[in-house]
């Protein structure tokens, strides 16, 4: 990182600081009830032994392995469905009702009809995060084919491009920065569902023990995850944020 | 002989709540093999339409087009099309390279490693040697225009269909492209179709010159230019004959606004 960024960065974490130690502050004279909210030195201890004994890792990586693999099936879903309705007028006819009814459906909601179909393993969670992640990915990708600009399909036809590969090599990166915006927001959704189905279904990864901790009253236990869910949260938008500047090198034109 | 043969194309467009409006009327056109032939008019009159319906991009609403004795359904293997818009017409996330590599690597028995090669070759020839790992948006309107030359010409194309090519440059480059185009034409025995709303870049560079109408456009008549080959792009400009052609069209386009006579 550069050092004006760095520089950049230190108001904001400043800030960050002078709340938690007020935080602190308020927690010790008794402003804030301690059993509601323990103070932040207190967390921070059990979130260091949570990580120093390992004991983070089985969870944390329950949770990952849900939301890479919901987030991957309903990437995929979402560009090749957005794909196949922006070029083909009869497929965009035929999908565009069903889309449009049950794209405004939260998708926290069908979690529990999904239970019944589908217990309460992992099937139904990547389930329930693939649905999540395809609408947001299939909209924008609908858009991002339908902009692909006329000139350079025409460019690829007059070279005698077949449709397979225009779509391969030319529609496809064209709407990549569309596609890359809407995987952005999925893959917030996908860590929300994936959450949610843990609390749910009472079983295994971070969603489930921040539960499991408030009702068992281990209440810096509970804080201490939840710490480490934002944490996970950080660091999957940095990685995609990563990840797309380098897709997207091209874009950067200054 | 005839390499591109227009015969009776007619294209109307759909109108908003009315009767389709008729854009172009019976137009029949043949173009020699090995010509460079441009088409001259007014601005609207219908020029890159007629272009596209020879390249295959735009299907006529009535009449026929023929390449090499063949109905075009589809764009035609022999004709490469060269859009007025390069900066649009260039894959921003390919490298100048991969840009012109584009032409040809799709075809059966090319290798990506003689796809580039071949790129190379056409790059040299349009002045471009060692830009080939730059991007599109790195190089200046002219230089990517070469790029998209290049990416035609590795397509070996029988025919170059050019669609207002150097109108987006400036005054110097646009004289730069002319002799490199006038030397590729001579060197590769192409056909070239310009489509130009230029008098002196049509009489400069062609054999012969199309006169097209206002709308609904067609054929007003056909100008043989008769001016020495080889030629130089600039040299032309003080010949006698030259500044008569010019006289004789731009009076054409001007005054009788192109109107059929």
């Amino acid at each position: 990182m550069r050092p004006e960024r760095l520089l950049g960065l230190l108001p904001g974490l400043g800030f960050l600081a002078v709340l938690l130690a007020a935080l602190e502050w308020a927690v010790n004279e008794g402003l804030i009830r301690r059993a509601l909210m323990p103070p932040p030195s207190a967390i921070w201890e059990v979130l260091s032994d949570l990580i120093a004994s390992g004991e983070v890792l089985g969870p944390l990586l329950a949770t990952l392995r849900l939301v890479f693999i919901g987030f991957a099936i309903g990437s995929a879903l979402g560009i090749a469905l957005g794909i196949a309705m922006g070029w083909w007028g009869a497929a965009y006819r035929l999908l565009e009702p069903l889309v449009e009814l049950l794209r405004p459906i939260p998708k926290a909601a069908l979690v529990p009809p999904l239970m019944l179909f589908l217990g309460i393993g992992d099937t139904m969670k990547i389930t329930s995060v693939s649905l999540a992640v395809t609408f947001p990915v299939l909209v924008n990708t609908l858009q991002g084919v339908r902009g692909v600009d006329r000139v350079l399909l025409d460019s690829a036809r007059t070279h005698g491009w077949g449709t397979a590969r225009v779509l391969r090599l030319v529609v496809l990166p064209a709407a990549l920065p569309f596609i890359l915006a809407g995987m952005k927001t999925s893959l917030g959704l996908a860590l929300i569902i994936t959450v949610l189905s843990e609390m749910l279904t009472g079983q295994g990864g971070l969603g489930f023990l921040i539960l499991d901790m408030q009702r068992s009253f281990l209440i810096r236990q509970m804080y201490a995850w939840l710490v480490i869910l934002a944490l996970v949260g950080l660091g999957l938008n940095a990685f995609f944020a990563w990840a797309e500047a380098r897709a997207l090198h091209w874009q950067n034109r200054s | 002989m005839a390499i591109l043969e227009l015969e009776a194309v007619e294209k109307s467009f759909p109108a908003r709540g009315g009767p389709p409006t008729l854009a172009m009327d019976r137009l029949s056109l043949s173009v020699r093999d090995g010509e460079f032939l441009s088409i001259l008019g007014p601005s609207g009159c219908g020029k890159s339409t007629l272009l596209q319906i020879a390249a295959g991009l735009m299907a006529p609403s009535a009449g026929q087009v023929r390449v090499a004795g063949r109905p075009v359904t589809g764009p035609p293997p022999e004709a490469v099309y060269v859009f007025q818009q390069y900066g649009r017409s260039l894959l921003p996330w390919r490298s100048v390279r991969d840009n012109v590599a584009f032409a040809v690597e799709h075809r059966p028995g090319m290798s990506r490693g003689r796809a580039r090669e071949a790129a190379d070759v056409q790059l040299a020839s349009v002045g471009l040697t060692g830009f080939g790992d730059h991007f599109p948006w790195q190089l200046s309107g002219g230089m990517q225009q070469r790029v998209a030359l290049a990416r035609a010409l590795a397509a070996e194309p029988k025919i170059l269909l050019m669609d207002e090519p150097f109108s987006a440059v400036d005054a110097l480059t646009r004289l730069d492209l002319h002799r490199l185009m006038l030397e590729l034409w001579e060197k590769r025995g192409l056909t070239v179709v310009l489509v130009t709303h230029d008098v002196e870049e049509a009489v400069a560079l062609s054999d012969r010159v199309a006169l097209l109408t206002k709308r609904p456009s067609t054929i007003a008549r056909v100008v043989e230019t008769g001016l020495p080959r080889p030629r130089d792009a600039v040299e032309v400009r003080e010949t006698a004959r030259f500044l008569e052609l010019r006289h004789e069209l731009l009076d054409a386009l001007l005054t009788r606004g192109g109107h059929a006579a």
